[in-house]
């Protein structure tokens, strides 16, 4: 029966060391022409997950028809737009096509194309409603979207008109809080609030638009000039040629892309997106897995480090566990994911900057409680033993760790659901795992809460698995 | 007993933090010899046999057992203890494991011997502590007496030439008391070198050679059971022995 377990276990470290190396070779390697494009994952109709979970939009159909016309290749690589931004300024993207306006701030630390899109902020609210005008705007909220120029047009009137500015990271979450009424309005780039309305989002554009924007194609400033170059070229063709036109009236012409016909039950929405579901269900059970694997490892080790009798491994357990239990997850993910390349230059794929990010959090958490377990063992064991004459590391290993795991064993389960939870934060450094897949489709259909109903009961569904998988193995090691 | 000198402690001092526990002991212990260790709780008897394997390092002074300075750093301490069994007060047995696991596993970790060896050699080791019948069976589904005296055949297991007792039966219900002090004075009758700290003075006036008394952390006086019981001359032993014998 031990035996058996340990095959088990040995089994799934195989798999898992077996998948993380088909992961990690398959993050695409830089060949001569393929450029590394980050975009926003949830900003139509510049970019958006269709409903074949296929990246389409304007910014998207330009920049391939682009690509055609000068003879090069893009990676385009979906993240929220604050982690393309600052994915380009690490150097870890090449390039960033995000509906960005050009602006005199950014052209510190990035080198813009020629603007492909003229933009201005509109403010929207709900029809018939109390708010018509600018004017009408004082003393209440105003809903915006972080880094966009819509937030910045309202930092620069907050004052003048008197409302109280709150920022969200998606646009969904954003229209959703004019609707319910929190917010009395939203500022929007002009596009982006057509072609919401158009989605079926019940709001209304009051004002003509303002800051009027020039939208441009970024790189790193000083870097990937010859990419800028073929940007611009291959624009003047697409306007010369017409291509330009075509692309733009697909999206904003009076008969835009849009699936406001296609069925919005449960049922409906859960057909049309089991694509993109079942991809992000994927990831976010290989994230738990991995993660698990590899927090449990680190944990283990810190673990012990705590209880060996060396004051200089007992402090380093103890700092290390202080960090990283100390940092909040989401500080956690950014910090590797863009702060790290930014100071080594060295990329880190998203994947890989999850799971270092989980393994040092969740494993903090793990090491703490393998530590408060193995000195929960009566001192008694340990002195018996070591009285008989095994050295520590036998003594650890035969009498002390399989009375220790007894106790961590719900610790453990516990931590394995927070982990698989956790893991919803990571879609923060742009990992299309389970939330970010529900954000995607939202910003398409706008159907929110449909959407979030869904994710959560797959959560649930796979917890649900979890407890019951941490149970049987509980089980069978009791004995 | 015999003229060799089995544990040869000097001048042994133990402080903890500011607190002097031990202030200077000197003891010498013959092969085969039984000495008991009685005295006031509190006192350092406890203290004093877990520095003779070394669970606590002394402050200063010197042990010396079998020839070998367990103080020197380039003893091993672990080769030093597989020759001084210890049994503790509150049995210490391994909670993980079953009975003959208990008994077999240092032989078998420390490469004494094989596990067929070491099966057979727990099986009569059971058999001597009158337990014969308990070989699978869990820790925890035995009595405090019974799990004292698989810890007896525990330490047996390793053939040591010295034991330590630390009040073996002190956490025992008193029925119990008698088959852990038998095997106790069987080991003496076999010649086994012993030094047992307890509180059970008819098991030291029948089974000692010797009976050290310890108080404030010296011995205040030694002598035969005969001496001790009979011509106490030290004041605080006259009135220990007075609390202990007359309850
Ligand atoms: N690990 C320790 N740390 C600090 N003080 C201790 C420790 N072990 C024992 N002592 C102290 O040493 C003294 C003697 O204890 P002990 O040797 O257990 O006495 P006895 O066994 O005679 O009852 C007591 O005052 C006790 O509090
Ligand atoms: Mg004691």
């Amino acid at each position: 029966m031990k035996r058996s377990f340990i095959r088990i276990v040995g089994g799934l470290i195989a798999l898992l060391s077996l998948f993380a190396a088909l992961n990690f070779s398959t993050t695409p390697a830089k060949a001569e022409t393929t450029y590394q494009i980050a975009t926003d994952s949830t900003f139509p109709p510049f970019e958006f997950a269709n409903s074949h979970n296929k990246y389409v939009g304007i910014d998207i159909d330009l920049l391939h028809a682009i690509a055609k016309d000068q003879g090069f290749k893009v990676n385009i690589k979906p993240t929220s737009f604050n982690a393309a931004v600052q994915s380009v300024q690490s150097g870890q993207m090449d390039g960033v096509i995000a509906g960005m306006s050009i602006t005199k701030e950014r052209e510190a630390t990035f080198d813009f194309s020629k603007a492909y899109f003229m933009s201005g902020v509109v403010m929207a609210a709900k029809p018939n409603g109390k708010v018509t005008s600018l004017k009408q705007l004082r003393g209440k909220r105003v809903a915006v979207k972080t880094g966009t120029s819509g937030a910045q047009y309202a930092q620069s009137i907050h004052k003048k008109y008197g409302f109280k500015i709150v920022t969200f990271d998606e646009s969904n979450d954003m229209y959703q809080d004019v609707l319910t009424g929190n917010s009395a309005a939203t500022f929007e780039d002009s596009p982006v609030m057509k072609y919401a309305i158009r989605q079926g989002t019940k709001l209304k554009i009051y004002t003509k638009p303002a800051l009027s924007g020039p939208y441009g194609f970024a790189v790193k400033k000083g870097h990937n000039q010859k990419l800028l170059r073929m940007f611009n070229n291959g624009l003047a063709d697409l306007k010369a040629n017409g291509e330009y036109a075509r692309i733009t009236r697909h999206y904003l012409g009076a008969k835009g892309s849009s699936d406001t016909t296609s069925d919005r039950t449960f049922l409906g929405l859960i057909k049309q997106n089991k694509g993109a579901l079942l991809s992000g269900f994927e990831q976010t059970v290989w994230l738990t897995i991995v993660a698990i694997f590899f927090a449990t490892l680190f944990g283990v080790i810190v673990g012990l480090l705590g209880v060996v009798p060396s004051k200089f491994c007992n402090g380093i357990s103890t700092t290390l566990i202080y960090i990283f239990r100390g940092l909040p997850l989401l500080v956690l993910a950014l910090f590797i994911y863009t702060g790290i390349p930014s100071l080594t230059g060295q990329k880190i794929p998203a994947f890989i900057a999850g799971i270092i990010t989980l393994m040092f959090n969740e494993g903090a958490y793990i090491a703490a409680f393998v530590k408060g377990g193995i000195n929960a063992v009566d001192d008694g064991q340990m002195e018996a033993a070591r009285s008989l004459g095994l050295p520590f590391g036998k003594a650890m290993r035969r009498v002390i760790l399989p009375q220790g795991i007894r106790i961590m064993i719900p610790s453990f389960i516990n931590q394995f659901i927070i982990t698989l939870k956790d893991t919803s934060i990571l879609s923060i450094i742009g990992i299309i795992e389970l939330t970010q897949t529900g954000k995607i489709i939202i910003a398409r259909n706008l159907e929110g809460f449909k959407v979030w109903a869904i994710v959560a009961i797959i959560y649930l569904i796979v917890i649900t698995l979890l407890t019951w998988l941490s149970n049987w193995v509980q089980r069978r090691v009791r004995l | 007993m015999n003229e060799k000198i089995k544990v040869k402690v000097t001048n042994l001092i133990k402080n903890f933090g500011d607190n002097q526990v031990l202030k200077g002991i000197n003891l010498e212990v013959h092969d085969n010899e039984v000495v008991v260790v009685i005295g006031p709780s509190g006192s350092g008897k406890s203290t004093f046999l877990r520095n003779l394997n070394r669970l606590e390092a002394p402050t200063s002074g010197s042990i010396v057992i079998d020839d070998t300075d367990i103080a020197d750093p380039k003893t091993d301490i672990n080769k030093v203890r597989e020759n001084i069994g210890m049994v503790f007060q509150h049995f210490n047995l391994f909670s993980n494991l079953s009975v003959s696991e208990n008994i077999m596993l240092a032989p078998v970790e420390l490469g004494k011997a094989t596990k067929e060896e070491a099966a057979k050699q727990a099986k009569e080791l059971l058999a001597r502590v009158g337990l014969e019948s308990k070989y699978d069976a869990t820790v925890q589904s035995l009595s405090g007496g019974q799990q004292q005296r698989v810890a007896i055949a525990r330490a047996l297991a390793m053939n040591p030439n010295v034991m330590l007792f630390d009040e073996p039966t002190s956490a025992l219900d008193p029925e119990m008391v008698g088959d852990v002090l038998g095997v106790m004075k069987q080991l003496a009758t076999q010649g086994m070198t012993m030094i047992v700290v307890t509180h059970e003075m008819g098991f030291a006036k029948e089974v000692a050679d010797r009976v050290v008394f310890v108080d404030d952390g010296n011995i205040q006086e030694q002598g035969t059971p005969d001496e001790i019981f009979n011509h106490p001359k030290d004041p605080r032993l006259q009135n220990f022995l007075d609390k202990v014998l007359n309850v």
